[in-house]
């Protein structure tokens, strides 16, 4: 860990993303009072996690990222041992009923699916009704229609305005959960701000495409804004990135009317995270 | 609290759930059960308790070492104990349920068991149920803390079973769990007493056998409970969440230290050898315990009566049932049969006189002589020789007592030992002789361990009174003058009278060494319970010996003695020669005496003895009248004093009194039945009667026809135990 700095607010969700190793577990785990920091400073709920861990483990619900249960407990089992464990706990049927593991509650650990079990260590980071939850990795190994299932679960939570710190390093899930998204590389906050302000800041502007009926002349003019532009294979399709695309988009329509040339498409892409991310980083997130 | 409850609750539901709990903790001590209850009869006398014993510890040591350590690891493992970990417990209700739970799956097993055997193998309940359930609890919870320690300094599944291996082996091997302590050599019972478990064994068959309570086994409870407490801390303080968390090499020395407290009980037990005294008395215990018909012989009851074809029952280390005939099916009283046919059943004989620290002879090197140790190995002599009760009628106080407590113990096998502890004799009387030559200091020594020499009758009253208080079963006085050059000052005859009435007050049998007419007079007078030698100078007369049936004074002539000093004097050993004397006799003590009998230094003892008058013929008259008037007879053999060998010494005297005439059956009255009665034990031996002690002697032919056959022994019984004869002296 070399520079990771940030603040959240009460109700944000606030994601780490980054690849394995980046050291999003690392700083979580600081935070949840599980490892030791060797030096900076650390504040969670207005507790130092090294000294006041008992307090702090208290408010906060997990869900980690290899985690198990003893095959053999049922799930009501589970909430009930998990209850015991805090100061005070919700009540544990309409938790299960809103985590949609009502039917589940007599059921084996063993015998749930992956995102049963899922549900389920949700439900257990929920059972003290926290005032922060940590989430490491929440979707990681999941199925993708589960992953749309679970990620519907922690839109609801969001719409509760509940203040959740995730790591992930799937990028659509930062883009669709977080409020902001700290990108870690290699134990350093590199970037941090909301998933939009983030694209706009990518000095990798969105990209006009334009297709017309015929090829484009060889001699094209400088666009203002207009970064780069290039022309694919067919002569007939103009790809030209720009930083204010609305701008260059109108000068391009302008141009190529000009030329009497016949337009048959046009499309306005927008910079993703992924892109943002391979930019800052010059790597890929999924190696 | 919440959490304890709950992490409890769950922790049972999950076992119960489990096969390999279920299978483990319930059905394989079963299986033990019935296999090793199948294997050792444990159905004959109390072999159950070994059985109990031995499924009990294996079952905790695997609850404590695969139900604690093994599963603390898996869930370790298994990545559970990491999500415990982002919640505000600590290790602490984790490692207690863990603990807890064990106790409440392991109960219902000890109960089930102990109900099987009550019912299947007529076990009865123990004495003190509540004193084996604590134990058993304080054990559990210390083997539940052995395996969580266990747990804490592994790093991988590999490493936990190769270390539960490591220590559920010996403790399964060398407690006496799997096979029992008894068939162990002496240096490996030394290594069982660093075994945990092997205190669990003892401590829950001593709770059985002996009806101990929880306060006999305080020093095994106490090291448990600190094992338990230690390992227990040590497990909070090591605890580790995640597999990702290793624990350097060098931990696993806290294993160590969880198992001090019984290395330092190990240590101690090597010096104190309370450990291994209490296996040997378990292992006595259970020997005594046996079931078994003697079946077909013929049985001298002891107090005359003769059954000429019956059995007897032996069942508890008690005469159980006394049969007329065969007797019922072995089968059905679950006894095994030794046929006897052909062989007479004698109730075990008695030596009313011997000197059970003198050693009959003479040692090549008498300063490598120890007193103590030549006393027990004296007492195996005699069990050897079916004298199974000897009484010691001056010996060293202290060193006699010790004797005596280690032989009733059943730490080691020997004759009972009754014993009068030092005699009373007057400054200068017989008795004293032997220290007269030594320095001061050891003299007074001897004399205090050996002699009571009172000065006044108040003294004397104390005197015996102290005896009485140290636990002595008789009182020995003296009354000799001496004669033929060996002239002995005589006790005052009104300290002698005092002696008598305190002896009498305290209940103690009185007996008295006499050297001519007059000493016997003043023995009869003063109400003595037993003459001993009456006189081998001068003829007692009718009217004494009159005397002597009237008031049910005992006579011991101990012919034996007479003859053995006429031989030593004349220099003969023949005495030595008699074969059981030969089996029994310390081989360096018979070479010993025979080679001193031809040497320079025992000439002077000879030439003196021989001035001194012992006329045989005197003392066989005296013996055939006090029969005659109806004087009840014992035997006494003097054993201690040269030639006369511990061991076969009551067949020697009995051969002495038939040879002068006396009936065969007179002769083995006076050594079962009139001995008993002298000792005051004959409602516990001295007769083949229900209820009595099994001390029996079996032997080959009719001893009411020919005497001698009572050294043709077939079988010693001891207090229930058939005692193999052959392993007597190897205790030694």
């Amino acid at each position: 860990m070399k520079g990771i700095d940030f603040e959240i607010q009460p109700g944000e969700v606030f994601g780490l993303l980054g690849p394995n190793g980046a050291g999003k577990t690392t700083t979580v785990e600081i935070l949840e009072g599980l490892r030791p920091r060797t030096g900076g400073e650390v504040a969670v709920l207005g507790f130092d996690p090294d000294r006041q861990r008992q307090q702090l483990k208290d408010r906060i619900g997990v869900c980690l990222q290899a985690t198990n249960l003893p095959e053999k407990i049922r799930v009501h089992e589970a909430m009930q041992v998990f209850a015991s464990f805090y100061g005070r706990h919700v009540d544990l049927n309409k938790l299960l009923q809103r985590l949609q593991l009502e039917e589940k509650r007599d059921a084996f650990y063993s015998t749930l699916s992956g995102g049963q079990k899922q549900r389920l260590a949700l439900a257990l980071a929920l059972i003290n009704d926290p005032q922060l939850i940590f989430l490491d990795e929440p979707t990681t190994g999941l199925d993708p229609q589960v992953r749309v299932e679970i990620h519907s679960l922690l839109e609801e939570l969001k719409r509760e305005h509940r203040t959740i710190l995730m790591t992930t390093h799937y990028i659509e899930e930062a883009e669709r959960l977080c409020d902001r998204v700290a990108i870690v590389d290699e134990g350093r906050i590199i970037a941090l701000d909301t998933p939009a302000r983030l694209q706009q800041q990518s000095r990798n502007a969105s990209s006009i495409a334009v297709t017309c009926a015929t090829p484009f002349p060889e001699d094209r003019p400088a666009w203002a804004e207009a970064i780069h532009s290039a022309l694919d294979c067919s002569g007939r399709t103009l790809t030209v990135n720009s930083r204010h695309p609305a701008g260059t988009l109108v000068d391009l329509v302008k141009w190529i009317d000009q030329q009497g040339l016949e337009l048959t498409d046009v499309s306005l892409k927008q910079p993703s995270l992924e892109d943002v991310f391979i930019e800052l980083t010059g790597k890929s997130l999924r190696e | 609290m919440k959490a304890y409850k709950a992490l409890i609750a769950l922790d049972l539901k999950l076992a119960l759930r489990n096969r390999s709990v279920i299978f483990f903790n319930y059905l394989f001590p079963l299986i033990f059960f019935f296999i090793f209850g199948q294997a050792m009869h444990a159905e004959r006398g109390a072999t159950m308790t070994i059985v109990i014993s031995m499924v009990l510890i294996i079952g905790i040591l695997g609850n404590g070492l695969f139900g604690a350590g093994i599963r603390a690891v898996q869930e370790r493992e298994a990545n559970i104990l990491r999500r415990y970990k982002v919640t505000p417990i600590t290790p602490a209700p984790l490692l207690f349920a863990s603990v807890i739970t064990g106790w409440i799956l392991y109960m219902p097993n000890v109960l089930l068991i102990f109900t099987l055997a009550h019912l299947l193998y007529g076990m009865p309940w123990p004495q003190s149920m509540s004193s084996i359930l604590i134990f058993i609890t304080i054990a559990i919870v210390g083997f539940r803390a052995i395996g969580l320690i266990l747990a804490s300094v592994v790093n991988s599944m590999q490493e936990s079973q190769l270390l539960v291996q490591l220590i559920y082996l010996p403790m399964l091997f060398l407690s006496g769990a799997t096979f029992p302590l008894s068939m162990f050599p002496p240096w490996l019972l030394v290594v069982t007493q660093f075994v945990p478990a092997t205190y669990m064994v003892t401590g829950i068959q001593g709770m059985l056998l002996r009806h101990e309570g929880l306060a006999a086994n305080l020093q095994p409870a106490m090291a448990l409970l600190l094992t338990a407490f230690v390992g227990l801390f040590i497990s909070y303080k090591l605890f580790r969440w995640e597999k990702e968390e290793k624990i350097r090499a060098s931990a696993k020395l806290w294993l160590a230290a969880v198992l001090t407290p019984f290395l330092l009980l190990g240590l101690w037990q090597v010096h104190a050898r309370t450990g291994i005294a209490k296996t040997k008395v378990l292992n006595r215990q259970l020997a005594r315990s046996d079931t078994f018909l003697i079946r077909g012989a013929r049985i001298f009851v002891g107090d005359g009566k003769v059954i000429e074809s019956g059995s007897v029952l032996v069942r508890g280390g008690k005469i159980a049932e006394v049969y007329e005939g065969d007797g019922p099916d072995p089968k059905a009283l679950n006894a095994e049969t030794v046929e006897a046919a052909g062989k007479t059943i004698l109730p075990g004989l008695i030596d009313v006189h011997m000197h059970l620290g003198a050693p009959g002879g003479f040692y090549p090197d008498m300063s490598k002589y120890a007193t103590d140790k030549s006393m027990l190995r004296s007492l195996a002599a005699y069990l050897y020789s079916g004298v199974t009760t000897v009484r010691s009628v001056g010996d060293g106080l202290d060193t006699i007592l010790k004797v005596r407590s280690i032989v009733s113990s059943g730490e080691m096998l020997g004759s009972d030992l009754s014993t009068c502890g030092p005699l009373f004799t007057a400054a200068g009387g017989h008795g004293t002789e032997y220290f007269k030559d030594l320095p001061a200091t050891v003299r007074s020594n001897l004399e205090r361990q050996f002699t009571r020499i009172p000065t006044s009758a108040d003294e004397a009253r104390q005197q015996v009174d102290e005896l009485k208080k140290r636990g002595v079963d008789c009182i020995k006085a003296i009354l000799e003058a001496g004669a033929g050059g060996r002239v002995y000052n005589r006790l005052d005859t009104g300290l002698f009278d005092a002696i008598a009435q305190e002896a009498h007050a305290d209940s103690l049998p009185l007996s008295v060494h006499t050297g001519d007419v007059r000493d016997v007079a003043d023995a009869v007078q003063a109400q003595a319970n037993s003459i001993e030698h009456g006189s081998f100078r001068e003829k007692i007369p009718d009217a004494l010996f009159d005397q002597m049936a009237r008031q049910g004074i005992f006579y011991d002539p101990t012919l034996s003695v007479g003859e053995a000093f006429k031989d030593f004097a004349a220099g003969k050993t023949d005495l030595l020669k008699r074969s059981l004397v030969q089996q029994v006799g310390p081989p360096e003590l018979l070479r010993g005496t025979e080679e001193a009998m031809g040497s320079a230094e025992t000439e002077a003892l000879r030439t003196s003895l021989a001035q001194y008058p012992i006329d045989m013929a005197i003392a066989i008259d005296d013996l055939t009248r006090a029969h005659q008037h109806g004087v009840s007879l014992v035997t006494g053999s003097d054993a201690g004093n040269y030639l006369v060998i511990h061991g076969p010494t009551v067949q020697h005297e009995m051969q002495l009194w038939v040879r002068a005439g006396i009936p065969q059956a007179v002769a083995l009255q006076a050594a079962t039945w009139n001995a008993a009665r002298l000792l005051r034990a004959d409602t516990r031996i001295g007769s083949v009667r229900p209820g009595n002690d099994a001390d029996l002697l079996v032997v080959d032919g009719n001893p009411l026809d020919d005497i001698t056959a009572t050294e043709r022994i077939s079988l010693v019984v001891f207090k229930g135990e058939r005692i193999d004869r052959t392993e007597l002296f190897d205790q030694h």
